[in-house]
């Protein structure tokens, strides 16, 4: 990021729509999403004045916390963002609230509808709410149940839910959960949180696409050889093993973030910028989506495991290692693996994806690699000439580069590659907002355009059926390959792309 | 689009019969299966148009009318600009204009449907309750209420529909002030309601005081009247602390985006602090959108009104910057061959930056419409030039108050409220 003061000119020209008054009820608001993200990001949407003044925040766990405890716990967490907001905390902090609540007792939950009343008439809320479900992926239908139980459902114009990932474990949970959710309110009450989608750079492509012309009509197989979406992350699993051990890399990264990614990219124009006819299109693209060898999945999955690694100063422990990690654990850290779009605009045309912890650099992006010019009229300085480029940068480093031909200088017709780059540093010179900041905002406008629709969900999870029941009837046949800590991960997921002749990018 | 149509013939009722219609209109027993009443806001219109019933009445425009901006009317203004010898650069809907066309001979007679076409999109938004204040152009004309349910019929099928309803007083001015007691009784207090002044600002003052009272909201347009006077009810509106919109700041909208754009990239941003002068060229002779424009500016980056003169041409003034140093501003109205209906849209901003050190930056920024070869002249050849062309789009006057009311805008935007009294002080 570039320091620099704010652009004054800019300050208050974002044309942001208006947040009806409303309570925002979190439960799990004693675990870690809900001071490290939810509340951060509510902060920053109270300093943008984007919060209706007739707001407020109910806290709810098990933990027999008080309001003022609530709010000291949060603003302990929080301390570094509020030193130098301490007047706009103390304000924001006035609309926390909190109420001890387990989601399975239902005469807390009709507690919880009388906390809401009272909150209603205390801050003008208007019986409008949202609920946010920051609970164990366990709870999901039954919180969403309690919910309707307790008619705390019953408006689809005043209430919402927000579900985070994941959506089930696999096709037939998130059908049986896309029941019990859809009995308890309307497709239109449901959000299912992404947070890459809420990412400027990944909307960003869809504007990419469709708000220019110079770029659609390359965007298909004629043009295009492959596709790479690559999710990065340098750290380890940290404090979340006991997730981790029941989720691995296939079903906290790629069912997700990086199946919106490739939606997104793979997506036809939609008819207009509406909610459904954009998810209408990604649904579509999922549904046409499948492994390159559905037989036999080994031959276009990779997984890999991190082992140790880092330097003698400052080793790193390898996943088996890690405190609360099972000794013989065979979770995967990394996936990599190939996918085909079985419609016309892709036919043929691999979409390469990979996710992996511990890897040496951490970035999102993706990568769309050109088909080579018919005749090479040139020699080129880097030996062979270089396919064209675009690539996405999703994250850090937000922006886009298009890597093309130029002559090379010099009395000689020599070509070489360059990159032209966009930068949203260089061009705007104002950071972007977290993703959950847009998609708090964006749940509680009612706006379901960045959330999935259940059929969407269920698309994307058939995808990986034939991994995921592999992985659970014969797993020696998709083998966990070690890789060194901080490496581009196993040498078996760059053998998957030299089958076809390709690497993978280092960026 | 075309406009809704109220589907029901509106019925004619005595002013202290409405609210009691409306009342047992919504009442559950008569709901039945139709729809239910929208739980969304109210809007007051007051709908005087001046031009069309003008041109109607002199021949030159066939009826209904409407209220509503069509292209015909727009057409048939611009001729009586020319029938009437008035200058080229008059808009078509104009004060000058309805003057000269009263003079003239006529007494056709067309049905009078102000208040009864809905714009779409407007009903998109399922008003709960339009209310329009129609003013004969005979000022002795009695008082007619007209009531109608409507339920707007959803485009795409299913989807619940929210039902309103249509008030319309239609009398001469007196007539109309007598009517207003009514209001009152017809807002719902759960409701946000909104007073939508589509007329000049400057005609029946006393009517809008009544009609556009706190808390109801306050959507005008500076650019309908005399520009000293519109200024100056924006800036004492705002003061009040009442939540005013103004269509003629909306539409300005594209040009504080582009110049904010210009300085986006940071290394762009130092040239902000050495500003030494803003030039802006308007349509016609009505400064108030460059005025709003220019005070923007100066209060985004601090300058403080040191003095301002009017002349013939335009406006002159002079600001300071935080450092002490002086900078030039001008706003010159310049003549158009096919103005815009909107009086004193800009057409042209030039800011020039110079640094006591390195080289001097002129950003132009162009309406897509006109040239700017003035602004392009005059020395500009030894500093870093700037330029983008302002895609102005022009939405008809429905489609804007549209885009205010499905944003809440429950208050004043803090920019107009920072810039509204600058602009006004310009003017004085």
């Amino acid at each position: 990021m570039v320091a620099t003061a704010t652009n004054p000119l800019r300050v208050g020209l974002r044309q942001e729509r208006v947040i009806a008054p409303q309570c925002l009820v979190i439960f799990g608001a004693s675990g870690d999403l809900t001071h490290r993200k939810l509340v951060p990001a509510l902060f920053e949407l109270f300093k943008q004045r984007r919060l209706p003044s007739e707001f407020a925040l109910l806290g709810c766990a098990r933990r027999p916390w008080s309001d003022d405890e609530f709010r000291g716990k949060m603003a302990e967490a929080l301390a570094s963002k509020i030193a130098e907001n301490q007047e706009a905390w103390d304000q924001f902090a006035s609309k926390l609230f909190y109420e001890p609540v387990d989601l399975q007792q239902p005469e807390d939950v009709v507690r919880l509808g009388g906390r809401l009343e009272t909150i209603d008439q205390q801050c003008a809320t208007r019986g409008n709410r949202t609920f946010y479900l920051s609970v164990s992926p366990k709870f999901y239908g039954t919180g969403c149940r309690a919910l309707a139980d307790a008619g705390l459902l019953k408006d689809p114009q005043r209430s919402r839910v927000v579900i985070e990932k994941p959506f089930g474990r696999d096709y037939g949970s998130a059908q049986a959960l896309n029941r019990v959710v859809k009995s308890c309110g309307q497709e239109n009450q449901i959000f299912r949180i992404d947070h890459y989608l809420g990412k400027e750079t990944v909307q960003n492509i869809m504007v990419l696409r469709f708000a220019n012309t110079i770029f659609e009509p390359i965007w298909n197989r004629n043009y295009i050889s492959s596709v790479q979406i690559t999710a990065a992350e340098t750290v380890g699993v940290e404090e979340r093993a006991g997730y981790y051990e029941t989720s691995g890399a296939l079903r906290d990264m790629v069912q997700n973030h990086l199946t919106q990614m490739l939606a997104i990219t793979a997506m036809e124009p939609p008819g207009r910028f509406d909610p459904e006819a954009i998810r209408n299109e990604k649904a579509k693209v999922l549904q046409a989506a499948r492994l390159a060898d559905e037989q036999e999945p080994w031959n276009c999955c990779i997984r890999g495991q991190y082992g140790p690694g880092g330097s003698h100063d400052a080793p790193l422990a390898g996943y088996r290692q890690e405190p609360g990690v099972d000794p013989n654990s065979t979770t995967e850290t990394y996936v990599a693996m190939k996918l085909f779009v079985d419609n016309w605009r892709w036919q043929g045309v691999p979409f390469y994806v990979r996710t992996g912890k511990r890897l040496a650099k951490r970035l999102s992006e993706v990568v769309l690699t050109f088909r080579e010019a018919p005749v090479h009229l040139f020699d080129a300085a880097t030996g062979g000439p270089t396919a064209n480029q675009l690539i996405l940068r999703i994250q850090p480093d937000e922006g886009a580069e298009f890597r093309f031909e130029v002559k090379s200088p010099g009395s000689g017709m020599r070509s070489r590659p360059i990159d032209m780059e966009f930068s949203y540093d260089e061009s705007f010179g104002e950071p972007s907002d977290e993703g959950y900041v847009r998609l708090l905002a964006d749940a509680m406008l009612s706006d379901p355009t960045l959330f999935t629709r259940s059929d969407e969900v269920e698309a994307a999870w058939r995808l990986y059926t034939p991994l995921l029941e592999l992985i659970e009837d014969s797993p020696w046949q998709l083998p966990i390959h070690p890789y060194e800590s901080r490496t581009w991960g196993p040498a078996a997921a760059d053998a998957l792309l030299a089958r076809d002749g390709l690497l993978w990018r280092r960026p | 689009m075309s406009p809704q149509l109220t589907l029901q013939t509106p019925l004619e009722l005595a002013p202290s019969e409405v609210p009691t219609y409306l009342e047992q209109l919504w009442s559950t027993e008569q709901q039945g299966n139709t729809g239910s009443g929208a739980n969304t806001f109210c809007l007051l219109i007051w709908q005087p148009a001046w031009a069309e019933q003008q041109l109607v009445r002199s021949g030159r425009l066939n009826g209904p009318i409407t209220g509503q901006q069509s292209n015909e009317l727009l057409d048939a203004g611009r001729q009586a600009v020319i029938d009437t010898d008035l200058p080229l650069s008059t808009p078509p809907t104009a004060g000058e204009l309805i003057a000269a066309v009263a003079q003239l001979d006529g007494d056709h007679k067309a049905d009078d449907l102000r208040g009864q076409y809905i714009d779409p999109a407007l009903s998109e938004l399922q008003p709960r309750r339009l209310i329009t204040l129609a003013p004969t152009i005979n000022a002795n004309q009695g008082l007619e209420t007209l009531v109608a349910a409507y339920c707007p019929l959803p485009e795409e099928g299913g989807g619940t529909t929210a039902c309103g309803d249509v008030v319309v007083l239609r009398g001469g001015h007196d007539a109309l002030r007598d009517g207003m007691s009514i209001l009152q009784p017809l807002l719902p207090p759960s409701m946000p309601s909104w007073v939508w002044w589509n007329g000049f600002l400057d005609e029946a003052p006393d009517l809008m005081d009544q009609l556009a009272c706190a808390p109801r909201r306050l959507i005008l347009d500076t650019a309908v009247g005399n520009a000293s006077h519109c200024l100056n009810l924006l800036r004492s509106r705002v003061e009040s602390g009442q939540a005013v919109n103004d269509l003629n700041w909306l539409r300005l909208r594209s040009w504080r985006e582009t110049l904010a754009m210009v300085f986006d990239p940071p290394n762009r941003r130092d040239a902000l602090c050495h500003i030494t002068q803003l030039d802006i060229d308007v349509e016609g002779h009505h400064p108030a959108q460059g005025l709003l424009m220019a005070a923007w500016i100066a209060d985004r980056l601090g300058w403080q009104l040191q003095g301002s003169k009017i002349s013939e041409e335009g406006v002159t003034a002079q600001f300071t910057r935080h450092d002490g140093a002086d900078i030039r501003f001008q706003l010159m109205t310049v003549p158009t061959g096919q103005p815009s209906v909107h009086a004193g849209q800009m057409v042209g901003l030039r800011l020039i930056c110079q640094p006591e050190q390195g080289q001097g930056v002129c950003v132009i920024l162009c309406a897509e419409s006109g040239g700017c070869m003035r602004l392009e002249g005059g020395g500009m050849a030894s500093l870093e030039l700037h330029e983008e062309i302002v895609s102005v789009q022009h939405a008809s006057p429905e489609m804007d108050v549209a885009r205010l009311l499905s944003g809440g805008h429950d208050s004043t935007n803090p920019l107009l409220a920072a810039a509204a009294p600058l602009a006004a002080r310009l003017l004085n």
